[in-house]
């Protein structure tokens, strides 16, 4: 892009609505490394160390009516399991399938 | 030579108005058929038609703008009155989900048991991958906000470093998002709960796939020299949306995780 310096500035329009006030490249350079990075590091370490704990048992099986609801089966498959089914932790109405 | 006595762009006549439209037509009644008949041909049709309505549609304002000249401020300034309103449209199409998931959970009926969630449902840790998530689109709006700065110092390295993080952070949610879909106890069928939690989060990552896409798009223009430090309004217009689609997610947190 090379440097085209201020004198460019006649064709520059309104700045976006989400503008921040605060520095140029430099200061977004330093949040973004050394704030925002770290922040996200910090947070998966979290989950990691939180997720060290072994799965807890799932909860027993219990028919209740307001959940699992197959009013009409879903367009793909056997139409019995959600798109994210996962046989672990989701029962089919009829119980756990593992 | 022609010469036009204002500063707009009149359009050269072109197909893909009609042809988003039939894609459109094609979608929907392809739904149908899929949904009652099982069969999946118009849907499939429409999906292929409308992915390439908008690879033709968008590519030909790149050319009117970036190498035909014809965006003056004027033009511009359309785009992002334009970009402004169909951001605003977006944002009421979400407050509907939010509607509907507060007007069953603040007054849980007596079918769920009277709590929220309800009887049954086990909900996800908040403090675990939602909060990385959170994390991750927060950095995100940093860096895309560095990768701006970059463009206007016409700093061309730190440019394409900092927007490449914002994609690989966008990225990164998505996958965590899907792998939570996986593993949670409860699903879109477990009552109103689930409803409200997977349409409105659902509806959400299908925004945050678009983002980065526009992102991604960008990126290449940016390879490309399409930007200059004054004239970037593409750049701009995806980081409002991404900036949505951020603030988006904070409203989710704060309502349906926490």
């Amino acid at each position: 892009m090379g440097t085209w310096g201020a004198a460019q500035q006649h064709g520059k329009a309104s700045a976006p609505v989400t503008h921040r006030a605060g520095g140029g490249g430099r200061t977004w350079r330093a949040l973004s490394l050394l704030g925002a990075l770290p922040a996200v590091a910090l947070c998966m370490a979290n989950v990691m160390l939180q997720q060290r704990h072994h799965r807890p048992a799932r909860p027993t099986f219990v028919p209740y009516h307001h959940l699992r609801i197959r009013t009409k089966p879903f367009p793909w498959g056997d139409g019995t399991h959600t798109l994210f089914h996962n046989p672990r932790t989701n029962a089919l109405p009829s119980g756990y399938e593992q | 030579m022609a010469h036009q006595a204002h500063s707009y762009h009149m359009v050269d006549p072109s197909p893909w108005p009609i042809f988003g439209a039939a894609a459109a037509l094609l979608t929907t009644s392809g739904l149908i058929m899929w949904f009652h008949y099982s069969s999946t041909t118009l849907l499939t049709m429409g999906l292929l038609s409308m992915l390439l309505v908008m690879l033709q549609w968008w590519r030909d304002v790149i050319r009117e703008s970036t190498f035909q000249g014809h965006h003056t401020p004027t033009v511009q300034k359309g785009l992002r009155y334009g970009m402004i309103l169909f951001i605003t449209s977006e944002a009421f199409f979400f407050l509907g989900f939010f509607w509907a998931f507060f007007h069953s959970s603040l007054a849980p009926t007596p079918e769920l048991g009277g709590q929220w969630p309800p009887t049954g449902v086990k909900p996800l840790n908040p403090l675990e991958v939602p909060l990385l998530n959170t994390a991750i689109l927060l950095a995100s709006g940093v860096t895309v906000t560095w990768t701006h700065h970059s463009i206007t110092e016409g700093n061309r390295k730190q440019a394409i470093h900092a927007l490449t993080l914002t994609i690989l952070l966008g990225f990164y949610f998505t996958a965590l998002q899907a792998m939570e879909y996986h593993e949670a106890s409860f699903s879109i069928a477990d009552s109103v709960y689930g409803s409200t939690f997977f349409v409105a989060t659902g509806f959400h990552g299908l925004h945050v796939i678009i983002g980065s896409s526009f992102l991604t798009v960008c990126l290449l223009r940016l390879i490309k020299f399409h930007f200059t430090p004054n004239h970037h309004f593409g750049f701009e217009a995806a980081a409002w949306y991404w900036h949505f689609v951020d603030i988006i997610w904070l409203f989710l947190y704060m309502s349906m995780y926490w």
